[in-house]
């Protein structure tokens, strides 16, 4: 008998939107409040932006209202460049959103407030987690699995664990097929799928080939 | 019951009101609106109490009951929580608040979770009982209608009564108050079973369309709303006007009538003026019930608008979406949240840009396919009856374990 495999549980997030009743109708009123809100508005804004599943013109909610109700496409880009997974916590985004701001008022101090009824609303979110009643125990199990979870569980094992366990684990995924399967080659092509340049669905595309290659090849008994 | 929506809808929605009514089981839920009949609220709630009672929820579901002078007053509230001017008199609201006094006889709120539908029973919450004030029983008010620019005046007299909920729920954040209490944020949603939305044959669409003397001999413009000034149908007539001119088409203006909004008449008969002797264009007026009716005019048409002026949410769009039909909807309320302008349809400013967009896809058919296919995806993930179960229960849920950000169940 061999070491018993500890199997990989997918669980799904759904989050419940909360309102801060605070909004801002330009950047100046947009950066007081970043300042000041809490830091669950601002890990909804930036880290759950990921969860609309379809638009990636921006990588954040601040990005995307400064590039498209504000027109500032140029601080929309910068805000935009922003990479919260590097940063340690939530504090650190929440400078580094500032700084951004604060640097593009210097060059441009009187901003414009938006057309009314496209102010920016601070939201933030009640998280609920469950298990989905999917066990895998190998990659082709993973695989069929991984082809219909919902969108809401490849976010929170694709972009929630990169906040939920800390500096220097990127997903979920790649841990497992890493640690409990020994599979390195296989981790390493997941974790290197970029976070910010695709949907939700590309992102399941992506490990669904990568996994459905590797499985073939054991079918072949060609070493990965 | 709820099995019925296995692989309809997302399962991760099925997952976790099947985990949530576990928690919740046994504990009583009511809802609390003025019409049984009419409108989208009253359309919803047909459907989620039997389902919930079904998952082991003890709901219910009362009506307020008011007469033609309440009625009147509650309608000028609504307009003027959407902006547009009334007036109104201290004995008015005295009198509002006289009928929610009345029915409280009538009703009874003794539940664990009381959800109160819009301003015309808010004013409930006066008469909750005492005991259950500081105790567990969670009280929440549900906003349906767009109170972003209320005329002043009519907010505080409602927001009196408001603040003394648990919480509040609105269906766009720019809905949203600055409140004392919790504010959630919930989209409200269609039943894909439900006779509005179910698949029909194509015998069921030519029925309809002989009985309503509709020829299918060119394409069909349609726009199903209640006769109101909000949904603005003299705009929707002179966009057809303007497409007119370049392609042959039909319209169709589609709505029922409701118990609680007394003006819908006058409106009807302004639109039937309007519309003249054009054979081309169909105004019909349905009883409320007529919901496989409205489905199949759905399903008989090319281009759906929903171009409205002012909004709660417009529901119309997603049951348009759910039918892969390409929609154009006003840039008001929700229509877009559930327009992603480009992706699964068009959001328009004016009558010319509502006549532009119905042109584009009158004469690009493949785009028009392309956009339904993604609306009815958009639509699955985002505002079917399940989703907006999901998250009454989750705010109930969260409301009685306050305070943690992160729930694992």
């Amino acid at each position: 008998m061999g070491n018993k495999i500890e199997p990989f549980e997918f669980k799904q997030c759904v989050s419940i939107v909360k309102s801060t009743g605070k909004y801002a109708s330009n950047l100046s009123e947009l950066r007081k409040l970043i300042s000041r809100v809490g830091d669950e508005s601002i890990f909804h804004h930036v880290y759950q932006y990921f969860l609309k599943g379809h638009m990636l013109e921006y990588t954040n909610d601040f990005a995307h209202w400064a590039g498209e109700h504000l027109e500032e496409r140029a601080l929309a880009e910068r805000l935009s460049s922003i990479d919260p997974y590097t940063l340690k916590s939530v504090t650190e985004v929440r400078k580094e959103l500032i700084r951004e701001i604060d640097d593009f008022l210097s060059h441009f101090p009187e901003p414009r407030d938006v057309a009314p009824g496209s102010e920016f609303y601070f939201n933030e979110t009640v998280s609920l987690v469950f298990p989905v009643g999917v066990k895998t125990r190998n990659l082709a199990e993973f695989l069929v699995a991984i082809g219909h979870i919902d969108a809401g569980s490849i976010y929170y094992h694709f972009y929630d664990s990169r906040v939920r366990l800390g500096e220097g684990v990127v997903d979920d995924f790649s841990r497992w097929i890493e640690h409990t399967l020994y599979r390195k080659r296989v981790a390493d092509k997941i974790r290197a799928i970029d976070p910010f340049m695709h949907s939700i669905e590309s992102i399941r595309e992506h490990i669904k080939e990568i996994v459905e290659e590797c499985v073939r090849a054991d079918m072949e008994g060609v070493e990965d | 019951m709820i099995r019925q929506y296995s692989g309809i809808v997302p399962k991760g929605d099925l997952l976790l009101i099947q985990k949530l009514c576990e928690k919740l089981k046994g504990r009583s839920f009511i809802h609390v609106n003025s019409t049984r009949e009419g409108g989208g609220v009253a359309e919803i709630l047909q459907r989620m109490i039997p389902l919930l009672k079904d998952l082991g929820i003890d709901a219910r579901w009362e009506v307020l009951e008011g007469d033609a002078a309440f009625f009147e007053i509650t309608k000028k509230i609504h307009n003027a929580l959407q902006g547009n001017r009334e007036k109104f008199t201290k004995k008015m609201w005295e009198y509002y608040y006289e009928v929610n006094r009345k029915n409280k006889r009538n009703i009874n709120l003794n539940a664990d979770a009381v959800l109160i539908h819009d301003p015309q029973p808010a004013a409930l919450i006066d008469f909750r009982r005492k005991s259950s004030r500081s105790g567990k029983k969670i009280w929440i008010w549900r906003c349906h209608i767009d109170v972003a620019h209320p005329v002043s005046g009519v907010w505080p007299n409602l927001k009196k009564y408001i603040v003394q909920y648990n919480s509040a729920i609105f269906s766009v954040s720019k809905f949203a108050k600055s409140l004392p209490i919790d504010e959630f944020i919930v989209t409200p949603s269609i039943d894909p079973l439900s006779d509005k939305n179910r698949e029909l044959t194509d015998r069921e669409i030519n029925e309809v369309g002989e009985q309503f003397g509709i020829p299918r001999d060119k394409p069909i413009i349609l726009q199903v709303s209640r006769f109101d000034r909000f949904k603005d149908p003299i705009g929707v007539i002179n966009a057809y006007k303007i497409v007119k001119k370049y392609n042959d088409c039909r319209l169709i203006l589609a709505g029922s009538p409701a118990t609680d909004d007394p003006e819908g008449e006058t409106i009807l008969n302004e639109v039937r003026d309007y519309a003249g002797n054009d054979p081309d264009i169909h105004i019909l007026l349905l009883p409320p019930d007529k919901h496989k009716e409205i489905n199949a005019l759905q399903r008989m048409s090319d281009v759906i608008l929903q171009k409205s002026i002012k909004e709660g949410f417009g529901l119309t769009v997603s049951e348009a979406m759910w039918k892969e039909k390409p929609v154009i909807g006003g840039a008001v309320g929700g229509i877009p949240l559930q327009i992603v302008h480009g992706l699964t349809g068009f959001v328009v400013y004016s009558v010319e840009g509502a006549a532009f967009r119905i042109r584009q896809f009158l004469n690009n058919p493949d785009m028009a396919k392309r956009m339904g296919q993604e609306g009815r995806e958009y639509v699955r993930n985002n505002f079917l009856i399940t989703r907006q179960i999901r998250d009454y229960l989750s705010i109930w849920y969260c409301s009685m374990n306050r305070g943690r950000h992160v729930m694992e169940l």
